[in-house]
């Protein structure tokens, strides 16, 4: 995702839609509800509301067929080898595994991919801009930014375009999706396509939603609903930030009448002991200029955190269990180096992060809550899968999350890297497919736990 | 409401001047969509409230001193609330409903939300849009008073919110599934100084020093609700249903503002510091010293003591 470059003006987000009632005329919360076109349905359970959609972006299936195409493009990229899929791997709930993802020419990033589950659903998008809203604006970061590089299109944006004209498949594509602006591909297409397919991710499908919402009372572990208890509990505070149907107080549907967006300090550093965070990244600060936004980040979602290690926004966390150690000690002591500092001490941290005394089984039980937002199915939705054959030019070059070679440096965490992992990973996958295969003809199957299986 | 302003500012409008009074109106303050009469013969009323601290206009971006028996100065970082069972009381002491509109947004048409936060200033993990009134229709009658809750019904309660209608869709007012929204949430944080070191958590958690209690916040919320788990309606009423019942025997809407400001709630308290392995401020909950002076301030009865009158909300009249 995108690192510090902030677009001066919101594309989409400030334009007040239908649903913006006549009381409220304030722009930037105006949620947006365009309706679908050629026959698009959500790929949604019924008790979910879609996510909002801007007027000048109706879905449509042809819009969403080019944007998975083009997901998966690293022609996208300035060297071909950087698609979007490089650091959104479906395989991994579209994330990439590592702490910060590389751009093109090895050029580093310094902030965690987050995984683009229910992406459409967040009205703020990135670790902490309070400006960027749409999907549409945000596709320019990772296409144009420069600081950090990530795709590395910054002033090429015409051989870009040259690039996508020159594949016969793209005529079609392009063809089919903007029929009304005869196929042409420009930013406009491009972005809307992007945004279009993003917002078809959706994931509601873990274990949790089928005890929750699909009123399948076994799909949880005792321990897990015991978990489930602690998460919304006074002593654990979980849930006062991480709420609702994707577990983040950054939230908007199409049914919502604001768009809710929040940023907390977390007490993962104080270097100054006055609430710094190191310099690379300060968070919402870097955007506001505002000395109290230091260390302010997005609250991310707690769906699929067995794809999702390493945690936090720099990706200092390797494990769960060393997340929630740090909300045990309501934030979190570096004891040495140019990070150190004591966080929970963090004068700017949010109020609510206070400490929790877990029991070992209380800690078990939180974690096989977590287990639980794991949606297998969303992972393996051949919906979202790369459309392109291994051989075509769109994938030949493309590295991949799981592609340690290509990334060259920045050793991923070890349960993640080499054979036993890949095997375990090909014996999950397979045993998806059964359980696909199976899905039609039974009634619901209670996947088994994914997140413990990776030490 | 246009009908209002063209009202005498008599301490009641009679409302039936309202269908003559119309055809002249043009400065209509409240937008209204069907200034008439519609076909029960009900006609638009509304209800204007304001916020404050201690007296002064609450604004996200200022400071306040003198809170109870705070020392410095806090500032407040939201200010939101949910109005619900709202009745006009006519000059027979009769009780009659106000239907509220449905907006889509601020009211479903059971349910209003009072939002005097922008999401500017200390105020940022809010929302831009504020709302500083209530609408619906009411019978052309002569009324003496009003009443309202503060506060979801029991039956809106407890659902997931981000699956509700707004305004009961904002995960900054949810609660939890048992115990269903925040029905106010009154947040401050203590300025011009770091955060006290004293009284911040949940106990031995804070093992490298006690983390600051950086923040003193007002929730009222249901308490003492049974279920099968957090997430699951209760399936009957909760012990401590904490909805604030306000009721003016003497208000006229036509000239008269709400305000609602919690410092007489806050008269005991210091909101820069915590009773340890409490929540931050007071969020309800049973056995928290600090909601033992300010609950029953607000009308409600908690622990051992009754609810005394509320003083959360007055009437300020000729404000309007």
């Amino acid at each position: 995702m995108m690192k510090r470059f902030v677009l001066p003006v919101t594309l989409l987000a400030n334009l007040a839609g239908p649903q913006a009632m006549a009381q409220g005329s304030q722009g930037a919360q105006g949620i947006e509800v365009a309706d679908p076109v050629d026959g698009f349905t959500w790929p949604l359970p019924a008790w979910l509301p879609p996510p909002a959609v801007p007027e000048d972006n109706p879905m449509s299936a042809a819009k969403v067929t080019l944007g998975r195409h083009l997901f998966f493009d690293a022609r996208l990229s300035a060297d071909g080898s950087t698609a979007c899929s490089t650091c959104h791997d479906p395989a991994l709930a579209f994330n990439d595994g590592r702490p910060f993802s590389d751009g093109v020419g090895g050029a580093r990033g310094h902030r965690n991919a987050q995984g683009l589950a229910n992406v459409g659903y967040s009205p703020r998008l990135t670790w902490a801009s309070p400006v960027l809203g749409s999907l549409e604006a945000h596709a320019l970061v990772p296409l144009f930014g420069d600081a950090p590089v990530e795709m590395g299109n910054v002033g090429q944006e015409q051989a870009l375009f040259g690039r996508l004209r020159a594949d016969a498949r793209y005529r079609d594509l392009f063809g089919a999706a903007f029929a009304e602006r005869d196929g042409e591909v420009s930013l406009f297409t491009l972005t809307r396509a992007l945004a279009a397919f993003q917002r078809t991710l959706v994931s509601a499908d873990s274990p949790y939603d089928r005890y929750k919402y699909g009123g399948d009372a076994d799909a949880l572990s005792a321990s897990a609903r015991r978990g489930e208890e602690l998460f919304f509990s006074e002593k654990a505070e979980c849930y006062h930030c991480h709420q609702g149907f994707n577990f983040t107080d950054t939230f908007a549907t199409a049914r919502s009448g604001f768009a809710e967006s929040a940023f907390h300090n977390t007490g993962l550093y104080d270097v100054d002991g006055r609430g710094s965070y190191p310099a690379i990244d300060q968070g919402l600060y870097q955007v506001s200029a505002e000395p109290r936004d230091r260390g302010r980040f997005r609250t991310p979602s707690l769906r699929n955190l067995a794809w999702s290690a390493p945690y936090f926004h720099d990706g200092s966390a390797a494990t769960l269990d060393e997340v929630l150690d740090h909300y045990a000690a309501g934030g979190r002591l570096v004891a040495d180096g140019p990070d150190a500092g004591d966080g929970s001490r963090n004068p700017l941290k949010n109020p609510l992060v206070l400490g929790i005394r877990f029991t070992g089984t209380e800690r078990a039980d939180l974690l096989a809550f977590l287990d639980s937002l794991n949606d297998p199915w969303f992972v393996a939705n051949p919906a979202f899968s790369d459309p392109w054959p291994a051989t075509h030019p769109a994938a030949l070059a493309r590295r991949s999350a799981l592609d340690d070679a290509a990334l060259g440096h920045d050793a991923r965490p070890d349960r993640i890297a080499g054979l036993p992992w890949l095997l375990a990973g090909c014996l999950f996958l397979l045993s998806l497919v059964a359980l696909l295969r199976a899905r039609a003809a039974l009634p619901p199957v209670s996947p088994e736990p994914l997140a413990r299986d990776r030490p | 409401m246009s009908f209002h302003r063209c009202a005498p500012a008599l301490s009641l409008a009679p409302l039936i001047l309202f269908a003559f009074a119309l055809p002249v109106v043009t400065s209509a303050a409240h937008a209204q969509t069907a200034d008439a009469a519609d076909a029960a013969g009900d006609v638009p009323v509304s209800l204007q409230f304001a916020a404050e601290i201690g007296g002064e206009p609450f604004a996200c971006g200022r400071s306040y001193t003198g809170i109870g028996r705070t020392e410095g100065a806090v500032a407040v970082t939201d200010f939101r609330l949910f109005v619900s069972e709202v009745v006009l009381i006519d000059a027979n002491g009769q009780r009659v409903p106000i239907a509220l509109d449905d907006d889509g947004r601020w009211q479903d048409g059971q349910v209003a939300l009072l939002d005097f936060e922008n999401g500017r200033d200390r105020c940022d993990n809010g929302t831009e849009p504020v709302n500083a009134q209530v609408l619906g229709r009411a019978p052309v009658r002569d009324y003496a008073g009003a009443e309202f809750v503060i506060g979801v019904p029991f039956d809106s309660n407890h659902g997931d919110p981000t699956l509700a209608g707004s305004p009961l869709n904002l995960t900054s007012m949810f609660w939890n599934w048992r115990g269903g929204y925040r029905f106010l949430k009154i947040d401050t944080v203590p300025v011009g100084r770091m955060a006290q070191q004293h009284g911040g958590g949940h106990g031995e958690a804070m093992a490298h020093g006690a983390a600051p209690a950086g923040a003193w916040m007002l929730h009222l919320g249901s308490t003492g609700c049974t279920s099968a788990s957090r997430t699951s309606a209760p399936p009957g009423p909760c012990a401590q249903p904490n909805r604030v019942r306000v009721a003016f025997d003497d208000f006229d809407a036509a000239t008269d503002l709400l305000v609602i400001d919690p410092a007489a709630l806050l008269a005991d308290s210091d909101l820069g510091s915590n009773v340890p392995d409490t929540s931050p401020g007071c969020m309800s909950f049973p056995g928290d010293a600090d909601c033992a002076s300010v609950l029953p301030r607000a009308g409600l009865a908690y622990g051992d003591q009754p609810g005394g009158e509320q003083q959360l909300v007055t009437v300020r009249s000729d404000a309007r």
